[in-house]
């Protein structure tokens, strides 16, 4: 067990007893309590196939409204074309396009884009509303090859490859909890980020595993993510 | 399972909608009385054949109008809701209208 624990924080995971009882070493970050593996040795190898880890404690922030679009570029943010896509940003930030005036932030697995920062420092511009998105929303990754087919149990939106390209964004129902789902792969492995309401967070994280339990999934640390990049 | 489309999110199980009532156009607030008002506020046309009215995608909280055959159920049309609604509309509080 690492002599790093959640408890030493104000800011942790919803699900930081679950990882405790699975045995999780977390590691600290800038202040930020992740889980950095669970201690199997083949936990690269799982992410490959079907793994399912914990976010939720990464920075991220939104910003809705008419004139949000032009703010936040202005603010130097690549702003994807489409609404329900997403583009990596120059610090390896990602931004979502909810709708033609919603847009969320998101920070790499590392923990070291800028922008998020930036932006909540700054006094938002006309018409333009800050949305905060890190108390309100969990964010669980789910990767490998097999995750596609897993999320066909829990939702009705096909994931699979070749119908829902890598920066697609979809929100919809997973396991009958709102929530946006964006493919965003790490190096040539799929990955699905996923969040929802900060509320349904144990339920997700419950029906998650129960799903890719049939395909030997199983719970990965943030490391072994990094290594697929 | 019914499909609908969402004019932003594409088509969707009928189960991620919330039905939001019929839409009706609204009455100059400064200048109709309190009995039609309200009737917009209020009462429903429950009209047999095509009607307009607000769905809701509620995995994205996004407002929209659909066109509706309430004999046949047959969805004519989704559509955003800026089609009709393209400018801010203000509102001017009572007590201004009063004093001026």
């Amino acid at each position: 067990m690492s002599s790093i624990t959640p408890t030493q924080v104000t800011r942790r995971s919803q699900l930081y007893r679950r990882h405790s009882e699975l045995g999780a070493e977390f590691e600290e970050n800038n202040g930020l309590i992740l889980v950095k593996a669970y201690g199997s040795e083949t936990e690269l190898a799982q992410a490959k196939e079907l793994g399912l880890a914990d976010l939720s404690t990464l920075p991220r922030t939104g910003f809705k409204g008419a004139g949000a679009p032009d703010w936040v570029t202005a603010q130097g943010v690549t702003l994807p074309r489409q609404p329900n896509t997403c583009a990596v940003q120059s610090d390896a930030g990602l931004v979502a396009k909810l709708s033609y005036q919603e847009l969320l932030v998101l920070s790499d697995l590392n923990a070291t884009s800028s922008m998020i920062e930036k932006l909540n420092q700054c006094s938002v511009g006309e018409q333009t509303y800050a949305l905060p998105r890190a108390d309100s929303h969990c964010w669980l990754a789910v990767t490998g090859s097999q995750a596609a087919e897993m999320f066909s149990k829990i939702c009705a939106v096909d994931l699979r490859a070749h119908k829902f390209a890598n920066a697609e964004v979809a929100q919809t129902s997973v396991a009958k909890a709102n929530s946006i789902v964006i493919r965003h792969d790490l190096g040539s492995t799929q990955c699905f980020y996923i969040l929802t309401d900060v509320s349904a967070t144990e339920f997700l994280w419950d029906c998650l595993l129960d799903a890719m339990a049939e395909y030997q999934g199983k719970p990965v640390g943030i490391e072994a993510l990094r290594a697929l990049v | 399972m019914k499909i609908l489309t969402c004019p932003l999110n594409g088509p969707r199980n009928i189960s991620e909608f919330t039905y939001g009532g019929e839409h009706h156009s609204m009455p100059d607030p400064n200048t109709t009385d309190s009995r039609a008002w309200a009737e917009h506020v209020f009462f429903h046309d429950n009209a047999a054949g095509i009607v307009t009215e607000w769905w809701c995608h509620s995995a994205s909280s996004f407002w929209f109008l659909a066109e509706r055959n309430t004999i046949t159920d047959e969805v004519i049309r989704t559509f955003e809701a800026s089609e009709i609604y393209n400018q801010r509309i203000d509102f001017v509080a009572a007590s201004t209208v009063e004093g001026s």
